[in-house]
């Protein structure tokens, strides 16, 4: 064991492997916290209930508080989820979604779950000013507005609005709406080949909630979408994903060296030369 | 003139830029005077978007923005 005997100069190392002891035995939320989510991750599986309140008291010694302690970090985690009235149960697992250019079919059938989507509005419509900005058309142009919610495994996950230039997709709602939009714009020969995504942080609504099975108020990504076929705009789209079942996933790398100007000298390396003009700046190098 | 030309000019020219970074479909290009980039000249030149923040304007440009980059890099 680690002495308690420690100089004031003790280092740094020391005094790490004191504290955890110390920790362990005062932090007792923090010792059913760990079995519960060993047996999460380990033993259960989505959908089991975990031990009874009761139960963890018992095992651990502990207060009911305590126990509720470690269970709401770990509801907070979205690991554990509370059904009103029935318990306290495994959550599912939440969705990795990569910010890419696919659709939300692709993305889920890539992870083995079934997509599905109930239409709720198929319209089309002149276009409002922030429409027809982000499609690259005339304000009043017609563009063709969905309002879909979309299920992964019969559980929904997003609400979302779509529009799409009317233009450039004649008779696109003639046999009623396709199932996805990505497969029809590719049987057109449109397949969006780049686009951005921005993602905030929102709140869901009145109606949101209602349709995506949660409490108003609660946190939602905002993915709002502006894909492209070359150079022209084919999509925008606003959609509410479920924030207890997505996690964004994005793959980063280091950003690219900035190129600078390159100022007009007649010699490299003026740092002697008196008649420099006061504004140039240090050359960067870009490679 | 060419995009990179016309993406230049509309940035206030070679003296009005700090930097100019490509990152995936934007260039995040930090300018001297901000007043001096000309947004409209930036979408005749084929920009999708203009987004200013201070010095800092980032010009939607899509997946050229690299070659673009490169191009207007040898231009100053």
């Amino acid at each position: 064991m680690v002495s308690d005997k420690r100089s004031p100069a003790a280092p740094a190392p020391t005094r790490v492997s004191f504290v955890l002891p110390v920790r362990r035995t005062t932090l007792k939320h923090l010792q059913v916290r760990d079995y519960l989510r060993a047996l999460v991750t380990g033993e259960l599986s989505a959908g089991d209930p975990v031990p009874s309140e009761r139960m963890l008291c018992e095992r651990f010694g502990v207060s009911r508080m305590t126990v509720r302690q470690a269970v709401d970090a770990l509801v907070v985690e979205g690991l554990l989820e509370r059904i009103q009235g029935r318990g306290t149960f495994v959550a599912p697992p939440k969705v990795d979604l990569q910010v890419r250019l696919a659709s939300f079919t692709e993305e889920m059938v890539r992870r083995g779950m079934t997509a599905s989507v109930k239409v709720l509005t198929a319209e089309t419509a002149p276009a409002p000013p922030d429409i027809a900005a982000a499609l690259d058309i005339a304000v009043g142009d017609t563009v063709i507005h969905l309002y879909r919610l979309r299920f992964a495994d019969d559980a929904p996950m997003a609400v979302e609005h779509t529009w799409l230039p009317s233009d450039r997709l004649p008779a696109f709602l003639e046999h009623g709406v396709p199932s996805s939009v990505y497969v029809e714009l590719g049987e057109r020969g449109l397949t969006p080949d780049w686009g951005e995504d921005t993602i905030d942080a929102g709140e869901a609504d009145d109606e949101e909630a209602e349709l995506l099975t949660i409490k108003p108020g609660k946190p939602v990504l905002r993915i709002t979408r502006r894909a492209f076929t070359g150079d022209q705009a084919i999509e925008y789209a606003q959609s509410a994903y479920r924030s207890d079942r997505y996690t964004l996933w994005v793959p980063v790398s280091r950003p690219n060296a900035p190129v600078v100007p390159r100022r007009r000298t007649t010699t490299q390396n003026t740092d002697i030369n008196p008649n420099t003009t006061p504004n140039t700046k240090p050359i960067r190098s870009t490679t | 003139m060419d995009k990179a030309e016309q993406i230049l000019a509309a940035l206030g020219g070679t003296d009005n830029i700090v930097e100019i970074e490509p990152c995936a479909t934007r260039l995040r290009t930090e300018v001297h005077n901000s007043s001096l980039v000309d947004e409209k000249a930036l979408k005749a030149a084929g920009a999708f978007g203009v987004i200013t923040s201070g010095s800092v304007v980032q010009v939607v440009v899509g997946p050229e923005a690299d070659t673009i980059a490169t191009d207007i890099e040898d231009l100053m």
